[in-house]
């Protein structure tokens, strides 16, 4: 066997010319061996053959050779006619005159006394793909599927899906559908059986939205007949197949209970086959079919623990990573579960880094009482790992921790060793760590601040975490002596420092510490405001300005804004909807558990490309926001680091260049700006009524700076709302993604409707009312969140979205409106608060 | 829709395409070049073996020096795809009799093609049992079953054969010798803490089975394992010195073990495939018999100097003994010079690995040895990074011992022309992963 040539270039592409006289050379050979029939012929024959397929693999064009691959293929040699046949069904695509000369020899193979040929030839006819050859298809598939032997019912009954893609109408007129049905029900052969079941699911499931018939069609193979029949052969099936018809019987709506546990029943010893494939399939069977009762839905999470883990431990990695998704996501759903055997999900060594990730997720899951102390110390053995990102995503798991448990004495500790590790990646990690357990548990700020206050500005170079640092330094000024001349120093060294989101902290604590210390820190201020005033990055700048302006007017009120009383925060929010989750849940032993998401946002085309962008707001605007009334300065603070941060983690720590920080300005720019300027006119609005011209000049001025005259256009004087406006999920989420914010703000629900609001549904069905509809919700109380939209009734079709956050505890709702026409806006909010304030009081 | 494979892919590390079966139309010519740009010629790669690009996904796998990649355009079932690869790849061992590299598939790609147009059709997965196809794909192709022209050996009901009705094993085989090996191999994982403490301990075992027997023989095992002795209400007569019964964690058996009786009677039963096959598969996480101790003292004396300090002990029978021993105890990576004691085996630096190697060949039960080690690094400028010490690593084997204690109590054949069969049955425990932190 002569070993195919070494492909002639890196990366050949179909059209280039190399090889050109290679292959006229094969031409002319072929062409002489055509008619031969000395006995050395077929030999040589499978020589040249040989070297036309290892050129067709490497992507070398050898259609050319066509006509002479088809004179050359009168062979009684089974290999040559299958290297023949693989030719033709990769070339007459782009051929299609050329494969109307193989037909006739694939034709008169269908009838060849040998059953393998007979069978390898419909399976090349049908490959052909050609769709003006599919009248010479349908003969031979209705032979194919009477024919005699399994081998060939088994080829033709595939044959007719193949069909159905080439030309559907011509498969369903010839009833082909209806011939597989009965053959399903009567094959003696599993395989036939089996291939018949996947084709008709699969025609089935792609007409059934354009003919009624179809769906019943697709119902009756769900109904118990079809699913017992199945079942009761289950056994004959190869492994394969059985995952398909498991696949099916998931799908089955069970009449009863006894139709439960007789199916589970049956499937039982399904869970201990060899192939871990048909194991996740059983599961999904079980898991499903119980999900209407708890008590044996929880004893399924019992039993299929067991296979579950093992199926983990063996096979290669990717295999277990495939394994880990599913058992990650079964954590993730019910966490209590597995408290006990969080030793499996102990990292080893050897395991590769996505393994390690999904690992280290699940023991977070997964910490209680019982288990925190083994799991805390497992964690940290991981923070000295030579994966450093799996050593970041290990100190994080361990704040997670923190922040999920109440009795976070040991793990602060803990946290609080790993700053004096001295490795620069940890100490940054923890950094942020501690800041966040700051927010939550302030009662700890004295041992923290004792420890983060040794710690040397200089070794802190990641820019969230300087960040993490300088957030500490303003808000605990009072604690640390040495806050004032650090921050000093860290103010005389502005201009190294590239990261904006550094800098913006910078002046925040600046600020802060201004206010509890203010002889020690006036020089630091002043010289703060002054580089910020003279900053070229605008949010910067902006706020520099903001902040000297704000002094200007009134210090108590800056100290007001700047640093009012702070409330811990209680939960830090969940990022995905309970939906979403139902839904992948749903789509169990599929992609979806491994990426995570509902299958919809990653094959319809619509959904793929705004799914990039809803993570993003996600990120942006509910990614980990302290969900209680905290102070909305610092929100909009948090907001930009959490954006930055989340970039940095997608994109590699790359952030230190200032092309990064560029690239970081047009994102944060609008919202933090926005959120900023409203917050002047609240904040102002609320301590002193009788200044409300200030208010917007200070807005005005801020907004001319940037050139957006938005809100000084007047607005419209009437806005009036299209009742029946219609947007799909899928536009929704691309507009959010592409608009800015055009107004953030809050307002107050009334206690009234605060009472009504028990489900979402409630205020859905109340802005209806107002022309607002609602296009996804969630959240349970005390957290509602709505995504709202409506349409302008006249002109062009505008559209206005909105993000609504209404807290229930604290009887607010936070209101983001991005529109089309920002202009508007401001009229539309009007309408959405007076919306609002009548719901629950009418 | 359990795969629904567009196109799969065999590539070398290069990035050259080996083997490329398209199936269906809804994935361009182009997949691969996407795969090679933006997965391969990446940082991504070895990063996640699922990946999406454009409309769709990307499931591979790297077996040897091969990227084998299957692609799909709508949702389908990763666990199925990639154990279809590895099954795959077994059946192309078992065609070209042992490795699967880029030399195996660039001089078997004709046979390669054939074969993936036999196990699967239009993206779904048709039949991969070696012992069938090897009934019609031969190695030297010119044969077919149905041939009608007489051939030596005829091969009674291989149509019923060929779709994998009876599946393992054909009828009318005859051996002069009817003879079955069994092998119970064993691999333990081990995570001991730097303290001594055992972290995750658990024991991965198959049966393997080597079959020569003649006709339709029906075999039957039993195990002194929990499930096996209950309902046979021999737990309680048997004598109590007899030997402890294992608790097996979870099972699962070949596709010949009958579930049905396994499950009411107990008993493993089956008939068995012709030649070699994987009888069961079973984990053990409790009571396990850790076959050696090792006791680590690693001591930094200064930045340049470390002393190094192994002690192993061997656990088992004193009458067995273990073969291949290995310790690697990772140095880092500045080392210059070592110098060692040992008081069995040879030891030595290696700096690929950055990992002194202590070699035993023979190593008896109930001993111990002990390694001493004396490591110079260079003084380097990154002095403040300390360095992270990752765990030591053992292998071994040892022969006729079960980490698990499992021993084959019984194996029964039954043959209705009642012929004398010989019966082997060994024992080896590996290790898996045994890992001690220092």
């Amino acid at each position: 066997m002569a070993p195919p040539p070494a492909p002639p270039q890196k990366s050949p592409s179909p059209s280039q010319p190399s090889g050109k006289s290679e292959v006229s050379d094969l031409k002319l050979q072929l062409r002489q061996l055509a008619g031969s029939r000395a006995p050395g012929a077929d030999d040589s024959k499978r020589d040249l053959f040989k070297r036309v397929i290892s050129y067709m693999t490497v992507g070398i064009d050898v259609s050319a050779a066509f006509s002479e691959m088809v004179m050359c293929s009168a062979t009684s040699d089974i290999v040559l006619k299958k290297m023949c046949y693989l030719y033709v069904g990769n070339y007459a695509r782009c051929h299609p005159d050329l494969a109307l000369l193989t037909i006739n020899f694939l034709q008169k193979d269908c009838h060849d006394e040998d059953p393998m040929i007979r069978g390898l030839a419909l399976r090349s006819l049908c490959s052909l793909r050609v769709p003006n050859l599919v009248e010479y298809l349908v003969a031979p598939l209705g032979a194919g599927l009477k024919d005699g032997s399994s081998y060939v019912r088994m080829v033709a009954a595939v044959g007719v899906l193949k069909l159905y893609h080439i030309s559907a109408a011509t498969c369903l007129d010839s009833d082909f559908p209806a011939v597989l049905k009965s053959l399903m029900l009567t094959d003696p052969d599993a395989q036939v059986v089996a291939n018949c079941l996947f084709v008709l699911q699969e025609i089935w499931n792609l007409e059934a939205n354009k003919s009624e018939e179809a769906s019943r069609e697709r119902e009756t193979l769900l109904s118990k007949k079809i699913v017992y029949y199945i079942l009761n052969r289950i056994k004959e099936f190869n492994e394969w197949a059985q995952c398909l018809v498991l696949e099916l019987v998931a799908k089955y709506i069970p009449s009863d209970t006894d139709d439960i546990f007789d199916i589970m029943n049956l499937l039982e010893d399904r869970l201990q086959h060899a192939n871990g494939a048909v194991v996740l399939a059983t599961i999904k069977v079980f898991l499903h079919l119980t999900m209407s009762m708890t008590d044996v839905h929880q004893q399924v999470y019992e039993r299929i623990k067991a296979p579950l883990l093992t199926l983990v431990g063996s096979g290669s990695s990717e295999q277990s990573y495939a394994v880990l998704s599913h058992l990650h996501l079964l954590v993730m759903r019910a966490p209590m579960l597995f408290s006990s055997d969080y030793k499996h999900f102990y990292c080893q060594f050897s395991d590769p880094s996505y393994v390690k990730k999904l690992k280290l997720e699940m023991l977070t899951a997964i910490a209680n009482e019982s288990n925190t102390y083994e799991i805390v110390t497992e964690l940290c053995e991981y923070a000295g790992n030579v994966d450093v990102p799996i050593a970041r995503e290990s100190i994080r798991a361990v704040g997670k921790i923190a922040l999920q448990q109440y009795d976070v004495n040991a793990i602060v500790d803990r946290l609080l060793q790993f700053l004096e590790m001295e490795k620069d990646y940890v100490t940054a990690e923890t950094l942020v760590l501690v800041k966040d357990l700051l927010r939550k548990y302030p009662q700890w700020s004295h041992d923290c601040i004792a420890v983060v206050g040794n710690i040397s500005s200089k070794n802190v170079q990641e820019p969230k975490a300087k960040a993490a640092l300088i957030w500490m330094l303003g808000e605990y000024s009072q604690d640390m002596p040495d806050a004032p001349y650090i921050l000093e120093s860290l103010i005389e060294n502005w201009d190294e420092e590239n990261a904006a989101e550094v800098r913006l902290h910078l002046l925040t604590a600046a600020m802060k510490c201004f206010f509890k210390r203010p002889p020690e820190t006036q020089k630091a201020l002043g010289a703060a405001l002054a580089a910020g005033l003279a900053d070229s990055h605008q949010d910067v700048h902006d706020r520099a300005l903001f902040y000297y302006r704000l002094l200007q007017y009134d210090v108590s009120v800056a100290e007001r804004v700047v640093n009012p009383p702070k409330q811990a925060v209680s939960v830090f929010a969940d990022t995905q909807s309970s939906e979403i989750k139902d839904r992948i849940f749903d789509e169990f032993n599929s992609l979806s558990v491994v990426y995570q998401k509902p299958s919809y946002m990653f094959t319809d085309k619509e959904h793929r490309e705004p799914f990039e962008f809803s993570e993003e707001i996600g990120n942006l605007s509910l990614g980990q926001e302290p969900v209680g009334n905290s102070p909305r300065y610092d929100e909009s603070d948090k907001d930009l680091l959490l954006s930055t941060s989340e970039r940095e983690e997608n994109g590699g720590p790359s952030t230190n260049g200032p092309a990064a920080s560029g690239y970081s300005a047009p994102t944060d720019y609008n919202s933090s700006l926005v959120s900023l300027s409203s917050q002047t006119q609240s904040e102002t609005a609320i301590s002193d009524p009788g200044m409300p011209k200030y208010t917007s000049q200070m807005t005005l001025a801020i907004d001319d700076l940037l050139g957006l005259s938005v809100s000084a256009a007047p607005a419209p004087p009437s806005l009036k709302l299209n009742p029946k406006a219609a947007l799909d999920p899928g536009t929704f989420q691309r507009k959010w993604g592409q608009l800015a914010v055009s107004i953030s703000q809050d307002c107050s629900v009334s206690p009234q409707g605060i009472a009504a609001l028990t489900t979402p549904q409630a205020l859905i069905r109340h802005m209806q009312a107002s022309s607002i509809q609602c296009i996804a919700s969630g959240g349970q109380s005390p957290n509602f969140k709505f995504f709202f939209f409506a349409q302008k009734l006249d002109g062009p079709p505008l559209f206005f979205l909105v993000e609504c956050i209404v807290n229930t505890s604290s009887a607010k709702a936070q209101v983001k409106i991005k529109a089309d026409d920002a202009t508007a806006s401001e009229a539309f909010f009007g309408l959405f608060q007076s919306a609002l304030s009548k719901f629950g009081v009418l | 829709m359990p795969v629904a494979a567009s196109a799969i892919y065999f590539l070398n590390l290069r990035g050259d395409v080996l083997i490329n079966r398209l199936y269906r139309d809804d994935v361009g010519g182009n997949m691969v070049d996407a795969f090679r740009m933006h997965i391969m010629q990446t940082k991504e790669l070895g990063t996640c073996p699922v990946r999406q690009i454009g409309g769709c996904s990307f499931l591979y796998m790297r077996i040897s020096n091969v990227y084998i990649v299957i692609v799909v355009s709508k949702n389908a079932n990763v666990a199925c795809a990639f154990k279809f690869v590895v099954e795959a790849v077994a059946l192309f061992k078992s065609y070209f009799g042992g490795a699967f590299d880029e030399d195996a598939i660039r001089n078997n790609f004709v046979l390669i093609y054939e074969l993936l147009d036999e196990i699967m059709d239009f993206g779904y997965p048709q039949n991969l049992a070696p012992e069938i196809l090897k009934l019609y794909i031969t190695q030297e192709g010119v044969r077919s079953p149905f041939s009608s022209k007489p051939s030596d050996k005829p091969v009674p009901n291989a149509t019923l054969q060929v779709t994998g009705a009876v599946g393992w094993r054909r009828e009318g085989l005859l051996y002069k010798k009817n003879e079955v090996f069994l092998d119970i191999v064993e691999s333990v994982n081990l995570l001991m803490s730097s303290k001594g403490s055992v972290l995750r301990c658990d024991v991965t075992g198959k049966i393997l089975m080597k079959c020569f027997l003649s006709g339709m023989p029906d075999l039957k095992l039993g195990l002194n394992d929990k499930i096996g002795l209950e309902n046979e209400s021999q737990l309680k007569s048997r004598p109590i010195k007899s030997g402890k019964t294992i608790e097996l964690d979870d099972v699962t058996f070949h596709q010949c073990v009958n579930l049905t009786r396994f499950n009411s009677e107990k008993t493993v039963s089956f008939v068995p495939p012709d030649g070699e096959f994987e009888l069961m598969k079973y984990r053990i996480t409790e009571g396990v018999n850790l076959p050696f101790r090792v006791l680590p003292t690693i001591k930094e004396l200064g930045r340049t100097r470390m002393e190094v300090n192994v002690k192993v002990k061997s656990v088992f029978g004193a009458k067995m003994f273990a073969l291949g021993v290995v310790v690697k105890v990772p140095v880092p990576k500045q080392t210059a010079k070592t110098s060692f004691q040992v008081t069995s085996g040879r030891a030595k630096y290696n700096a690929s690995i950055d990992c002194l190697v202590w070699k035993i060949r023979k190593f008896p039960g109930q001993t111990e040895s002990t390694m001493s080690a004396e490591v110079e690094l260079i003084s380097t400028m990154a002095e403040k990074k300390s360095w992270t010490r990752p765990p030591i690593q053992m292998e071994f084997q040892v022969p006729m011992f079960t980490a698990s204690g499992l021993r084959v109590r019984f194996l029964k054949v039954w043959e209705k022309s009642g012929y004398n069969t010989v019966e082997w049955v060994r024992y080896i425990t590996k290790a898996g992963s045994y890992e001690i932190r220092c």
